[in-house]
């Protein structure tokens, strides 16, 4: 069974894998043929699958998934400022699938951590990790179009967003998350 | 090299609007609600008209006109 904050994360979680899937296959969808759209595609289609993943595993645990209206990536974008070509795109992301890796080892780790949720973290993580190294690759490849000094400048930027973001997250659903500081 | 008019065009074609309903002096972020639409717009936009932008280079768009006047000076 899941408490009113798990069944919150959990959708939370849900919420923002579609976001990505949505956002992901848009630019699949536009993008010129090669490397890059290819894993692309394959990265919004992680994304769509990680979002069944947890309404399957929230729908095992006799709940059914909210529906709610912000997911974790809107405020990135807040904080960062819009992201205008692909690099940055790719930049924003990079920050983000570390932060959601870091968050789901984390979760991973509570103490009684229903076996629902154990796998399904375990199963999203493998992808996430592939998400990391495509996107690494990608930007590296691209440091002949943009200049490796304009990358990591706008890595760090992003790295800064990011801090704010959780930061901020944490505060505001602290009472939720609790439970998930308790660790093994 | 394309002229604004052409980029907005362009512009109405993404976002499945005709060009007449585009003003120039129409602010970008009331035309295009979701954030995630005006990024996917704006890259579209670079692809077409080979042109690459940064954030710097938005940081005072706000308007069509802004945007179809920064791609047609910046197109090659």
């Amino acid at each position: 069974m899941l408490s009113e904050n798990e069944l919150w994360i959990l959708s939370f979680y849900r919420t923002s894998e579609i976001s990505g899937a949505l956002f992901f296959g848009k630019l699949a969808k536009s993008m010129k043929p090669g490397e890059i759209q290819r894993d692309m595609t394959k990265h919004f289609s992680d994304e769509a699958l990680h979002s069944w993943y947890w309404t399957s595993c929230i729908e095992r645990l006799g709940a059914q998934a909210l529906k709610l209206s912000e997911a974790y990536q809107d405020q990135y974008l807040a904080a960062a400022g819009m992201p205008v070509n692909l690099m940055e795109v790719l930049a924003i992301t990079q920050v983000f699938e570390k932060r959601v890796v870091n968050q789901y080892a984390r979760h991973s780790q509570v103490a009684g951590l229903q076996p629902e949720v154990s796998e399904t973290l375990a199963r999203i993580m493998i992808d996430e990790k592939w998400h990391i190294e495509w996107i690494h690759d990608a930007l590296k490849k691209m440091e002949s179009e943009y200049g490796k000094d304009l990358i990591e400048a706008t890595l760090k930027r992003f790295w800064e967003a990011d801090r704010d973001v959780y930061s901020k997250t944490m505060q505001e659903h602290e009472e939720r998350i609790q439970g998930l500081v308790r660790l093994k | 090299m394309p002229d604004q008019n052409q980029v907005k065009e362009k512009i109405a074609n993404l976002l499945n609007q005709p060009v007449s309903k585009l003003e120039d002096g129409a602010v970008l972020t009331t035309l295009v609600v979701e954030s995630f639409a005006l990024i996917e717009m704006v890259i579209e936009l670079q692809e077409e008209f080979g042109v690459q932008l940064v954030q710097e280079d938005l940081k005072d768009i706000k308007t069509v006109g802004d945007l179809t006047g920064l791609i047609a000076s910046r197109s090659r």
